[in-house]
Parts: C-alpha cells; structure tokens; sequence
C-alpha cells in the first residue's frame, strides 16, 4: 500500500527526528512507490537495484527533505537523478539485451502527483530524436544500429542524440 | 541483497538529522560575506570617495549589482541542496543579465574606440582586483560547497557554477569597497570578469564535489 502525501510528509519528519519505526514505514512506503516509477522505464531486471540505490540515497540525503513541502516531488527528484544515473552507467556498457511490450508494466492510476513527477514527463522534454534514441537503446535495449534503421537517424547521430539527451536529462530533473 | 534487509539496514542506522532550511543556508552566506568584506576592508582600506561620504554613482551602481547577484545566486544554490520535482530556480538569471550589462558595455566601448582608430586602455592593474576578489570569494564558496555536499543537488553543473557565481560577486562585491577606480571599462572587465571566472571554474571543477 502507497502511503499518501500529508502522511509520508509526516513520517519523514518523525524518521529526520530520529523515529526508526516512522523511517520504516516511510521506506516501505518510498519502495512500493519506486518500484511502480520505475518499472515502465528500465528492464525488470534492473528495477530492483535502482529501487535499491535510490533508498540508499534517500537515507544519505535525508536532511535534504523540507517537511513543509510536498514529499513525493521530493522523493521523484532523487528518483530521477538515479535513473539518469542510471542510464549513463548503461551508455558506457555494451551488450544490454531487449525486452518485450509485456515486460513493460503499464500501471494506468497515476494520480495527480504522480503524473507530474513521472519519467514519461521527463522524457517527453526531450527533443522527439533525442526521446526517441534513448527509448530505443536505453529502455527498450536495442542496438545502435537497429535504433538507427527504425529511426532513420545515422548510426553516429544516434550516438551523438543518445549523449545529449542524456545531457539535457539530467539538467531537466526538478523543472520537467 | 533484498530491498527489505536494505530497509532494515537502513533504519538500523538512523541518525537524526537537522533539515536543511533555505533561512539557516542564507544566514551562513550573510554571516561568510560580512567576514569577507571586514577582511578586505580591514587589509586595503575603504576608498576615498567612500570615506568621505560623497561616493562616485558608478561605484554605487555596479557594487550594489555584484551585491544582489551575490545574494540572488546564494539564494538559488542554496535552495538546490532540497530537490524537488516541479521547482525553477531561474530567478538568479536574470540578476546575471543585469549584473553583465556591465563587462557588456566595457567591450562595447572598447570596441567602439577600436573602430574609431582610438588607442585601447585597459589598466593591466586590474588584473589585482580580480585575483583578490577571487580570493575574497572563497570563503562563501567554501560555505556552499559544504551546505551542497549535506543536500542533494539534481544538478551538480548547475549548483556548481551558481556557487562560483555567487563566491565571485561576493568577493568583488567586498574588494569593489576598496578599489579606488570608477572607470566602467575596469569594473566590467576586472570586476565583471571575476564572477565570471569563478563561475566558469567552479561549473568545471565543483561538480564532481557535488555528485552524489
């Protein structure tokens, strides 16, 4: 069960006072969360580990967490800079495998929140070749080539788009 | 490792910790400025127009603009240590626009002088004052490079180049009280140019501090 936000908030407060059953309960809370964020945009099998690292990093940057302000925007923000992370760890390593439309889980209740801090927003700030490369190669794990004959981009332009977007991505994570 | 044993790791490990508040990050900046600006004015001295009460309007104009864009940029690195989703921070920019009128209008006036077949003078003794305001700088870079480092900037290019900008308007805001020229080619170039250098460096350099 995904806790809502006026009690998330409060229980990130109680865990910044030293409250470990309310960081519990928040943790949880924070993996049920993540692992619906990220399940439509990185291969099943990373998803865990990306869940992982991002509590990780919601534990070191703990103190970052204003509670007067909304919770989940904030726990997105760290999200996102570990997908994006995420994704440039993948742009150095050859040899990802594909993945088929079924293991692309589509959860259909976002609610409002949600939506907003989604990473399909994120994506869709991307110029459309850019969005287009980096869904291809780094979510759907195709090759370069193979992004290159669906897209009708040059095998070095996809490369050139993967890196730039890559590059905006990261400069777009709380604005977009 | 599954994630419930990291849960449990984690809350095993939990300390409390102090959020980080945007008022308490702009109250260490103020406090590292006043620093700064005592040092400086305690070591070269307050120009003379300043002493006297009658200072000149260029002085006023271009010192109060490294000012706000000192605190204008703090204010906006400062906030980027707390993430979140659906924030802008792009209100510093335009304090930038302001503040680059005037390395703008000193090249506009070099240039000018250049088409007009006129000798060029930039006084080589500025070259003083952007070193000494850089130096002036470092303690507010230091103060908020320390405050990103608790928070969790999205950004670390970003926030890195936003505390070079604001170390550097705060250095030469406080060696501006000291500098006796008036001239808007030496303001813009020197002092124009010490904010940004420090702002180019510290994009460079300070994002690696700041990836977390």
């Amino acid at each position: 069960m995904i806790a809502d936000e006026a009690i998330l908030a409060r229980l990130a407060a109680m865990a910044q006072g030293g409250d470990r059953q309310a960081y519990a309960t928040m943790l949880t809370s924070c993996r049920d969360w993540l692992l619906r964020y990220f399940r439509r945009k990185v291969m099943p099998d990373q998803v865990e580990d990306l869940v992982q690292e991002t509590l990780l990093s919601v534990h070191r940057k703990l103190a970052s967490y204003d509670p007067a302000r909304p919770f989940y925007p904030w726990l997105a923000a760290i999200g996102r800079y570990r997908f994006v992370d995420h994704l440039r760890l993948a742009y150095r390593h050859a040899g990802q495998t594909s993945i088929t439309d079924e293991d692309l889980a589509i959860d259909s209740k976002e609610d409002a929140i949600a939506s907003r801090v989604s990473l399909d927003r994120l994506f869709d700030a991307l110029p459309a070749p850019q969005k287009a490369v980096i869904e291809l190669v780094k979510v759907k794990g195709l090759s370069v080539r193979e992004a290159s004959n669906q897209t009708g981009q040059s095998e070095s332009l996809v490369k050139v788009n993967i890196h730039r977007g890559l590059k905006r991505l990261a400069g777009l994570i709380e604005e977009a | 490792m599954r994630t419930d044993d990291i849960i449990g790791q984690l809350v095993a490990d939990l300390d409390p910790v102090t959020p980080l508040h945007r008022r308490s990050g702009i109250v260490r900046i103020l406090i590292g400025l006043a620093i700064s600006t005592f040092v400086v004015v305690y070591g070269f001295g307050v120009r003379a127009d300043l002493v006297a009460g009658r200072p000149d309007p260029m002085f006023l104009t271009s010192t109060g603009l490294f000012l706000i864009l000192a605190l204008a940029s703090s204010w906006a690195a400062i906030d980027m240590a707390r993430p979140s989703v659906g924030t802008r921070r792009d209100g510093w920019a335009w304090t930038a626009m302001m503040a680059a009128v005037l390395p703008l209008a000193a090249l506009g006036l070099i240039a000018l002088d250049l088409s007009a077949g006129q000798p060029v003078y930039v006084d080589a003794s500025g070259f003083h004052c952007l070193v000494e305001g850089s130096t002036a700088g470092l303690l507010t870079l230091a103060i908020m490079v320390l405050w990103l480092r608790r928070g969790a900037p999205s950004s670390p290019p970003m926030a890195g180049m936003l505390a070079g900008v604001a170390a550097g308007s705060a250095g030469i805001f406080a060696v501006s009280l000291c500098c006796p020229e008036s001239d808007l080619v030496h303001i813009g170039i020197w002092h124009g140019g010490t904010v940004i250098l420090t702002g180019v460096l510290a994009r460079l350099f300070l994002p690696r501090l700041l990836a977390w």
